[in-house]
């Protein structure tokens, strides 16, 4: 049987998205991996040369879903790094607390995705309940429960009011329990150890090798964070911990996102807390200048990082980004060497794929 | 800091055989990122390879075309690198006909999918890429896909659209016209 090469794709593996894979199997293992992507390939670098900076914003929140936040927001960042824009103090903090809620959400998701692929039925719809606490805070304060449109040129176009901010603070009291709970079901469940450790290891030279980033690289060993590295926003002043794992696993991988997502409830809770007064957006906008710059930061995946060149005018020459899944999807190859082919999904999801973020 | 800045000149200017100048900026946070011009496309493999001696990561390459560019008669390509939260762009100029550059593959395996995805949207060959195929765009699309009027939902694949719709009659035969 050595040399046998299926294709799967999106059904087979539980996606949400269109993704194949070309997979050389020698009976039920895996001996070889080709990715084959495009399938939502939008064109969508090009599409924003021809779009004003103001358009873009709209643009690049339809990018994907999970992690909608994360673009419109670094993005904007780059247009204020070549203006020289200082967004307000409270701007920073806004912005800090919407992908921090957005993060909470991603992890969620994929852990739960994580839970139906083995089989567990009822974990499954347990931790879906407990995103649709995220999921109900998103719609009470942004009005939608995907893409927030909380970011604009010069800082944020929402705000917390008292209310809003006191509905939030309760939101995270009723959320840390059942995130306590669900960590302490991964860490311990029987049944979920024996399918998830060991299986899909990425070892920590490899990763560095791969250059994966986000939950991928810090369940592998590697200590870095954007928001630490090379800090943002608010994120200079908030007090968190990197969640770094070393067993490189499927199971290493689901335990950074639960415990980031304990993080992040703490990270809201120190927003609202230090949420200073003030103007949510610059009141006055200068020229965008000509010239070049990047914005990075840490999107539910890892890092995500824009290039932008402007001429002058109010359209960019070039906007380039890469998402954090792009490196992710080729150490593929590494995580499903020698494993069997049942286990293809189960591996696949471990890293969180963002198909429409890849493909662009 | 200053050891830092100096020590990624000194290196970079040592692998190049040529004096690099890089400029510096830091924003409001105190982030610092990095900007250097290299002469000629040659270099980029050894400036490469100063960057890999720093331990730094490949994080992004970004081909782009822009009209001022076009009147010299030359495209741009930067290379961005991450060291430790810095980014360092090294930024070369190519021709606008003919433009080749070599493969960084060998120095980071994450050039691979930047290179693939480049050689279908602009005009430039990469040297010594270990498997040159397309890696979004479909085979029967022309390459050098930005630089040229495409129809949308070609471009797209025809995903979602009326074009996906005639492939799928040509297909199950019930457009005789398309088939021949």
């Amino acid at each position: 049987m050595s040399g046998t090469v299926i294709t799967l794709g999106p059904q087979q593996l539980a996606l949400e998205e269109p993704m194949y894979f070309s997979v050389e199997v020698d009976g039920e293992i895996v001996v070889g991996l080709d990715v084959l992507a495009g399938h939502v390939h939008r064109g969508m670098e090009h599409l924003v040369m021809k779009r004003n900076f103001y358009q873009n914003i709209t643009l690049l929140e339809r990018l994907c879903s999970l992690c909608s936040n994360s673009h419109p927001s670094t993005f904007c960042t780059a247009v204020e790094e070549l203006a020289g824009i200082r967004i307000p103090a409270r701007a920073e903090y806004l912005r800090a607390i919407a992908d921090e809620i957005k993060r909470i959400s991603s992890h969620l998701f994929n852990c739960a995705i994580i839970a139906h692929i083995i089989g567990q039925g009822t974990l499954f719809k347990r931790v879906m309940e407990v995103r649709e606490i995220m999921q109900d805070t998103k719609e009470s304060i942004y009005g939608n429960r995907m893409d927030l449109a909380a970011n604009c040129i010069g800082g944020v176009r929402y705000d917390l009011t008292p209310e809003s901010a006191v509905y939030l603070g309760k939101q995270m009291e009723r959320i840390k329990g059942p995130l306590e709970e669900l960590y302490r079901i991964y860490a311990t469940d029987h049944a979920i150890r024996t399918r998830t450790e060991g299986l899909g290891v990425l070892p920590n030279r490899d990763a560095i090798n791969y250059a994966v980033v986000g939950p991928v690289a810090r369940a592998s060993g590697i200590d870095y964070d954007v928001r630490r590295k090379s800090p943002y926003w608010a994120y200079d002043r908030l007090r968190f911990q990197v969640a770094v794992e070393q067993a490189g696993d499927v199971r290493a991988r689901a335990m950074v996102r639960l415990r980031e997502a304990r993080e992040a409830v703490s990270l809201i809770e120190q927003c609202l807390v230090d949420l200073p007064p003030g103007p949510l957006c610059s009141d006055t906008l200068p020229e965008i200048p000509a010239g070049e710059t990047i914005a990075k930061s840490e999107a539910p995946r890892g890092e995500l990082i824009y290039y932008l060149n402007t001429d002058g005018t109010d359209m960019p020459v070039r906007l380039k980004w890469r998402v954090p899944s792009y490196m992710n999807w080729d150490a593929l190859q590494v995580m499903l060497k020698g494993q069997r082919v049942a286990d293809i999904p189960l591996i696949v999801n471990s890293i969180d794929p963002c198909i429409s973020c890849t493909d662009r | 800091m200053i050891d830092f800045k100096e020590k990624v000149s000194e290196t970079l200017s040592l692998r190049t055989g040529a004096e690099v100048t890089i400029e510096w900026r830091i924003n409001i946070k105190g982030v610092m990122t990095g900007w250097c011009r290299l002469r000629e496309a040659a270099l980029i493999l050894p400036a490469a390879e100063a960057v890999a001696g720093l331990e730094g990561r490949l994080s992004m390459i970004t081909a782009y075309l822009s009209d001022s560019a076009k009147q010299k008669g030359v495209r741009e390509i930067a290379f961005h690198f991450d060291l430790d939260g810095t980014t360092l762009t090294l930024g070369i100029e190519l021709p606008l006909e003919g433009a080749r550059i070599p493969s960084l593959t060998p120095l980071f395996r994450n050039a691979d999918w930047h290179e693939r995805e480049f050689m279908e949207l602009y005009d430039i060959q990469v040297i010594g890429h270990p498997a040159p195929r397309r890696l979004f765009l479909d085979r029967s699309i022309d390459p050098a896909a930005f630089e040229r009027l495409i129809p949308y939902s070609t471009f797209s694949n025809g995903a979602n659209s009326k074009a996906l719709w005639e492939k799928v009659m040509a297909r199950s035969g019930n457009n005789r016209k398309e088939l021949q």
